[in-house]
């Protein structure tokens, strides 16, 4: 499935910020507003007035909504939740990625169908205490996970395990033989491991198996290449 | 000016110059009446000590025979400690040497005569109104029984008991608590004085002459009085005839008025006060602290980032003017104190060297308008102090950056930028996120390159990373605030350099240990 269209429910601040981080990413990005459209207001974004009465026939068919991701980000907690709860009940397959205030409203969203939830409160503070407490870290990583950086963080899939054959992932010496760094393996049974943990010692790399890894741009691409990656 | 005088103010200079001199008398201030200082905390609980064994041995001697040792030490060596900290007491309360000095300096200015009649009235005056002082006649009395052949002198080892008061603070609070109802305390002293003299001569009179009465003399019907006024009532001197019980009955309703009128004194005093020595008790406690951020306002940011602080081993106090939050920060057992953020007495208030021991001011109001405030008080304060601010309105960044802020904190960027990185890439967000988050036990850290371990540590190879299971992300070089990402074996690791690492919590300890037992 290859996701073109992003749909963001709450023409906010928090629309805004979003739709303009994820603009590289989406070729259609509409952000709805709940009620009327002020005319004079300045959008770089499409912008589109939408109800919570749970006629979705109008978004289905003027949106390709199979392949789009969707943002609750309506500022009213409640009217957030209640937009959730009615995108999934049509909407089965669709990733919502929904905005809470915090942690209590976060496991509502996550109820009532949200795929993933931001909690902004948790989400700030966390910021700002890795700014105080680790603020050459954090300082590292923002430019690795936000900036234009040519150090960058990616996912790959393994497709290509013959390469790994009779080696634990953690004797692979990563940085001397493909210049990058392998943070943590996910497995298909979806968990996780750090890439020095015990199992790391006992268990061979698997086709489908997802490397988190970090490097140069053009050692991440070599490295993609040779393990057949997506 | 005689020969005499001349050199007296020759040395009185000399004194006030001597930095030897000084420097003693600020220790002895310091030990004796500079609550700030840690050797006072000390030197008061020895004085404690002293006291409690004197009485000790006063008890003990009651009925048994002391040792000669202890009454030594308690005649002798205690009376001679509280002597010597009398005399210093005495000595730091003014300085002689300020005030010959002050009468040469104004002499010289209005072209008069050293007057030194009038320097040792001044002297005089000021130590005299020191030895005055109630505690000072305490610390007089205490000393005594040195001379403990006169038997009745002995009785003041009791008066050491209230040199406590000096040293221990909750005697001190309670004092200034009382202190805050003198004049209700005054009008209730003389109403029952009143009482116990306009009763004390009735009773005398009405029952002086009655056989059958136990009252015979003007000090019986005192003694009746005041038992009788106090509620406690022994029945050992009672009146008998019907005039002496009337008085009593009156004597009994006064009674329970100026019982009732004294306990609620003292309940709103403690009341009233509570508040203020609670604050002080803080403002106390945080002067004592370091690494101390400090959060203005008390909302639901600033709740998160106040938990995870404190998590983390930071220092934390929280000033807000509204009294409802500070409840609620005090109740997550905060330092908290109601004090206005905007304003540049709350700062002066806490007692804080801003430039040793706060680490940053955090503006976390979810208001522009309180944080533009906030900010450009506490800019006023310290030129250099670092002040983060929550920024709710975008328009409102660039009022944020005028008044002083080093950091912007805008919510709904991080939330963008959390989104960005979550279409991006999803598994490497959440391996990132839960590394972040400290959810497992997989941390990342940065450990600063000390002179101790570069003297031991010279290249990255010798740093022995995988030896400790720890992936070594890359060296951040403080002086080119450069990022070196995955550095080889050769390259130099210098004093001042970070290195960042991720592995389990328990083997980044291990390393850390490794690193600076090397």
């Amino acid at each position: 499935m290859n996701i073109t269209s992003a749909l963001i429910f709450g023409n906010n601040e928090y629309g805004q910020e979003i739709a303009k981080n994820i603009t590289h990413k989406y070729s259609h990005i509409t952000i709805f507003s709940l009620g009327e459209i002020n005319k004079e207001e300045h959008s770089d974004f499409n912008l589109e007035k939408f109800d919570l009465s749970d006629d979705w026939d109008a978004l289905r068919n003027e949106h390709d909504t199979k392949n789009s991701i969707v943002f609750s980000a309506l500022s009213d907690e409640s009217e957030n939740i209640f937009l959730t709860l009615s995108l999934r009940s049509v909407f089965k397959d669709i990733t919502i990625i929904a905005l809470a205030k915090n942690n209590e409203d976060a496991n509502k969203l996550k109820m009532a169908g949200a795929s993933k939830v931001i909690p902004i409160v948790e989400t700030t503070a966390n910021i700002i205490t890795d700014m105080l407490k680790k603020p050459i870290i954090t300082e590292v990583l923002h430019s690795i996970l936000y900036e234009d950086s040519k150090l960058k963080i990616i996912q790959i899939e393994v497709a290509n395990e013959e390469i790994f054959t009779n080696q634990y992932p953690a004797d692979i010496d990563w940085s001397d033989k493909y210049g990058v760094l392998v943070l943590s393996i996910l497995h298909e049974d979806e968990s996780s491991e750090f890439i020095y943990s015990s199992k790391t010692k006992h268990n061979y790399i698997k086709n489908g198996d997802i490397l988190i890894v970090v490097g140069y741009e053009k050692d991440l691409d070599k490295f993609k290449k040779l393990i057949g990656g997506k | 000016m005689g020969f005499f005088t001349r050199k007296l103010v020759d040395f009185a200079y000399f004194l006030n110059s001597s930095v030897w001199y000084q420097r003693k008398r600020r220790f002895f201030y310091n030990i004796l009446e500079n609550d700030e200082s840690t050797y006072k905390k000390y030197f008061d609980i020895f004085m404690m000590m002293l006291i409690i064994s004197s009485v000790s041995i006063l008890i003990y001697e009651v009925k048994r025979d002391v040792h000669d040792a202890l009454n030594i030490f308690n005649s002798y060596i205690i009376s001679f400690i509280f002597f010597i900290e009398y005399v210093l007491r005495v000595w730091i309360h003014s300085s002689i040497s300020k005030v010959i000095i002050h009468q040469d300096e104004y002499s010289d200015l209005l072209g008069r005569d050293f007057n030194l009649l009038f320097v040792f009235k001044r002297v005089f005056h000021d130590k005299l109104e020191y030895m005055l002082s109630v505690k000072a006649i305490i610390d007089l009395l205490a000393i005594m029984p040195f001379f403990h052949e006169l038997r009745l002198l002995r009785i003041f080892i009791l008066f050491r008991v209230f040199k406590l008061f000096r040293y221990a603070k909750s005697f001190q609070t309670f004092s200034s608590v009382l202190a805050s109802k003198k004049f209700e305390f005054f009008t209730l002293g003389m109403f029952a004085a009143i009482v116990i003299f306009v009763s004390s001569v009735l009773i005398y009179v009405m029952e002086a002459n009655d056989p059958s009465s136990p009252i015979d003399t003007l000090y019986e019907a005192f003694y009746w009085s005041i038992v009788t006024i106090s509620t406690v009532g022994y029945g050992d001197v009672v009146a008998v005839s019907p005039e002496g019980q009337l008085v009593a009955m009156i004597v009994i309703f006064a009674g329970i008025a100026v019982i009732a009128f004294t306990t609620s004194l003292f309940v709103s005093a403690f009341t009233e006060k509570l508040e203020d020595i609670k604050e002080a008790k803080t403002v106390q406690d945080i002067s004592k602290l370091n690494m101390i951020y400090i959060i203005c306002g008390y909302e639901n940011i600033a709740k998160e980032v106040a938990k995870k602080l404190l998590k983390d081993g930071f220092s934390v106090l929280v000033l807000d003017n509204s009294s409802q939050r500070i409840e609620a920060a005090k109740e997550d057992n905060i330092h908290a104190l109601n004090y206005d953020p905007g304003s540049i007495q709350s700062y002066a208030k806490l007692n804080l060297n801003f430039k040793i021991q706060v680490k940053a001011i955090l503006c976390l109001r979810e208001n522009d308008v309180a944080n533009v405030y906030t900010a450009l008080t506490v800019r006023s304060v310290d030129k250099d102090i670092k002040i983060m601010s929550l920024l709710i309105n975008k328009r409102h960044k660039n009022k944020l950056i005028s008044s002083g802020v080093n950091e912007i904190l805008y919510d709904k960027e991080f939330v963008g930028l959390v989104a960005r990185e979550y279409v991006g890439q999803p598994v490497a967000f959440e391996a990132i996120h839960a590394i972040r988050s400290e959810y497992t036990n997989i941390r990342m850290h940065e450990l600063g390159i000390t002179d101790r371990i570069s003297k031991t540590v010279s290249t990255v190879s010798e740093l022995n990373s995988t030896k400790y299971r720890i992936l070594l992300l890359g060296i951040y070089k403080k002086d080119k605030q450069h990022f070196f990402f995955n550095p080889i074996g050769s390259t130099l690791i210098e004093t001042g350099d970070y290195i960042l690492v991720i592995g389990n919590h328990m083997f980044i300890k291990e390393f850390m240990k490794y690193l600076s037992s090397k």
